[in-house]
């Protein structure tokens, strides 16, 4: 609300009512006399104290040496804006907006903010992402409301204290295609995620500090060590794209595989449902660690912990579903590997790219063997989920490598532990490769154990192909050099499957 | 999935068929509620040199366009198979309602070596696995499109 005289009244809104405002406005002395010497029509500040301007905003641009041209220009564009007329935008910068997939709008909503053309075109030309852009016109949208609010307003404000914490009110956000997302609120000083936080308490990011809160203990409070630039969006894929084992297949129409097939793939559902349970534990371990300032890294794991637990339900069911049940333990070697880990972004890059990558694999082994479509439906879906996974894995570990190039060599130290434990657990204990290769061969006999062999390698070379292009993709391309050597049997490209 | 009746006939391939199939797409509440997907497909068929771009953006299919070979390099992941094997996937999924078994995305991805799915980038590749239900529904629409195959 602009104030004017002391007395509260609404802005104006029409282009008649800003000239009658214009004419009654009065100037400030000291505000005039320092028009005067700087040889600035008084006009131009009546009009600028008409439009909401502040006397200190207003005294700010006199002090910065703005002309008068540019004042004319800059108010002209903004009495238009406020009678509700839109101001012509030159195409070129309608096009460079379209370019850079700005929202139709965002370009009058910053003129409207205050932004010059000019600004505009810079920002442009800076190669400002929409969303980065958005966070400086709200941020200028801010400021303008600050100014036009009276001291009327500032001054009930005080006798609630909780109302006057200096966290960043005002800020307005509007739901897009994907309706209100989490990323989405990351606007104006919201969206910044700082690089350390400061706070032991469970305090959300953007609220204002309580000094008596006790502290909870976390220990990650470094952003390096946990973010990734993907983890809201990948939190709104998840809950957005969730499925239930219940109903969401069909149980009923999944015929029983021949009986030796059946007994593979409940070893095999065995195995996913262990690894499933592990890798739960591995994310309810590391979530109590992390500081609130990382919310979307949290709420990601929440979601990517109750994957798990999906999983864990899911072949379980199919297990017992045509009168099996569950198979025999693995030893797990190479998970206590996960579950050991010191550091989150080692646990991390455990779980999500070299575990999840073999997860996945051995899901694309249950797809192509898959007797019905309630078979291959429930491996399609497990998949959606790992992939999930590994995108965070590799957004994060990229961002920790990019941040902690020193640290290159650990990650390669517990991926080698990984490795070399998978190879013994391997090599030592033969149950679940001899489980796919009866299941991928479609029998016990020789010919279908010899095809069922082939192409389990056929299915690890893409394996190993995916894990290393993975871990290329998160900055590691020297990983393909010093893979654990029983891996290396695996890693030329696949051959042809039939 | 059941496709719904015939409604169009368009050629395959041609931006006029990914058009179709786009406005049958972003037709169905059943695709929606799959849940969200973002990811840009490009679509090759090197042995016509035919090329297009496929974006996928929340509950809707964005876009179709026709590409040339480096746009469709440059998208999170691209299909690529000789016409016939477009033309074997389509015809089943006519004659069924849906892909079965032997045509799913999945399938064929496994049994090609260099997957049918490809990219060069691992992390944008697995944009494949992650909305796959929502790519194998667009792709089980064409059900519902009376396709002329150029060959």
């Amino acid at each position: 609300m602009a104030t004017v005289g002391g007395a509260r009244r609404p802005p104006p809104e029409t282009l008649e009512e800003i000239h009658m405002s214009q004419q009654t406005t009065e100037v400030p002395e000291e505000l005039a006399r320092l028009a005067q010497e700087r040889d600035f029509p008084l006009d131009l500040v009546r009009r600028a104290l008409a439009l909401g301007f502040s006397p200190g905003a207003v005294r700010a641009q006199l002090l910065r040496g703005i002309s008068p041209q540019e004042a004319e220009e800059f108010l002209a564009q903004q009495e238009r804006l406020r009678a509700g007329e839109e101001v012509e935008v030159p195409e070129e910068i309608t096009q460079m907006a379209r370019k850079r997939r700005w929202p139709a709008g965002l370009v009058q909503r910053a003129l409207r903010a205050g932004f010059r053309l000019s600004e505009v075109r810079a920002m442009l030309d800076a190669g400002l992402r929409f969303d980065q852009a958005e966070r400086l016109v709200i941020i200028r949208e801010r400021s303008q409301e600050r100014q036009r609010e009276g001291g009327e307003g500032r001054q009930r404000r005080t006798e609630l204290p909780w109302m006057n914490v200096r966290t960043e009110w005002g800020v307005r956000v509007r739901p897009g295609k994907k309706g209100l997302t989490l990323g989405s609120l990351n606007v104006g000083t919201y969206g910044d995620v700082p690089d350390y936080w400061p706070y032991q308490t469970e305090m959300p990011r953007g609220a204002y500090h309580n000094p008596g809160a006790p502290p909870m203990g976390y220990t990650i409070y470094e952003k390096a060590e946990l973010w990734a630039d993907n983890a809201a969006d990948l939190y709104e894929e998840a809950i957005q794209r969730q499925w239930k084992p219940a109903t969401a297949i069909p149980w009923d129409d999944i015929a029983a595989l021949p009986e030796v097939q059946e007994r593979a793939l409940a070893q095999l559902c065995t195995y996913l449902c262990q690894n499933a349970l592990v890798c739960s534990d591995v994310i309810g371990r590391w979530l109590k660690e992390m500081s609130y300032g990382y919310h979307e890294v949290k709420v990601y794991m929440a979601t990517a912990g109750f994957d798990y637990a999906r999983h864990f339900d899911v072949f379980r069911k199919r297990a017992y579903l045509n009168g099996i049940g569950m198979g025999r333990q693995s030893p797990g070697y190479y998970l206590r590997v996960i579950k050991d880990a010191r550091r989150w972004t080692e646990a991390a890059t455990l779980l999500f790219i070299f575990n999840s990558s073999y997860v996945l694999h051995l899901c694309q082994v249950g797809y192509y063997a898959a007797g019905s479509e309630g078979d291959a439906l429930i491996f399609r879906l497990a998949m959606q989920d790992l992939a999930r996974q590994t995108a965070y894995g590799v957004k994060h570990l990229q961002y920790f490598l990019m941040r902690k190039p020193e640290n290159r060599e650990e990650v390669h130290t517990c991926l080698q532990r990984a490795e070399s434990l998978f190879a013994y657990e391997d090599d030592k204990d033969p149950t679940l490769q001899e489980a796919l290769i009866v299941l991928l061969g479609g029998g016990l006999g020789e010919e279908e154990l010899k095809r069922g062999w082939a192409l389990l390698n056929y299915f690890r070379r893409r394996w190993l192909r995916d894990y290393l292009r993975r871990l290329e993709a998160a900055g590691l391309p020297e990983r393909r050099d010093r893979l654990f050597p029983y891996l290396r049997q695996w890693a030329p490209a696949p051959a042809a499957a039939r | 999935m059941a496709q719904e009746t015939t409604t169009i006939r368009a050629t395959f391939p041609s931006l006029e068929w990914f058009q179709a199939l786009k406005d049958i797409v972003n037709g169905q509440e059943a695709y929606r509620r799959i849940g969200t997907c973002d990811t840009t497909m490009g679509i090759k068929i090197p042995d016509l040199q035919k090329y297009y771009v496929v974006t996928f953006e929340a509950f809707e299919v964005a876009d179709v366009r026709e590409a040339t070979e480096d746009e469709v390099e440059d998208c999170d992941f691209w299909l690529e198979a000789p016409y016939a094997r477009w033309k074997e996937m389509l015809q089943n999924i006519r004659a069924n309602g849906k892909a079965d078994l032997h045509h799913t995305l999945n399938t064929l991805d496994l049994e090609d070596p260099e997957g049918f799915a490809r990219s060069h980038d691992g992390l944008r590749r697995d944009a494949f696995y992650r909305f796959n239900q929502s790519l194998q529904f667009f792709f089980d629409a064409s059900a519902a499109i009376d396709t002329v195959f150029v060959q």
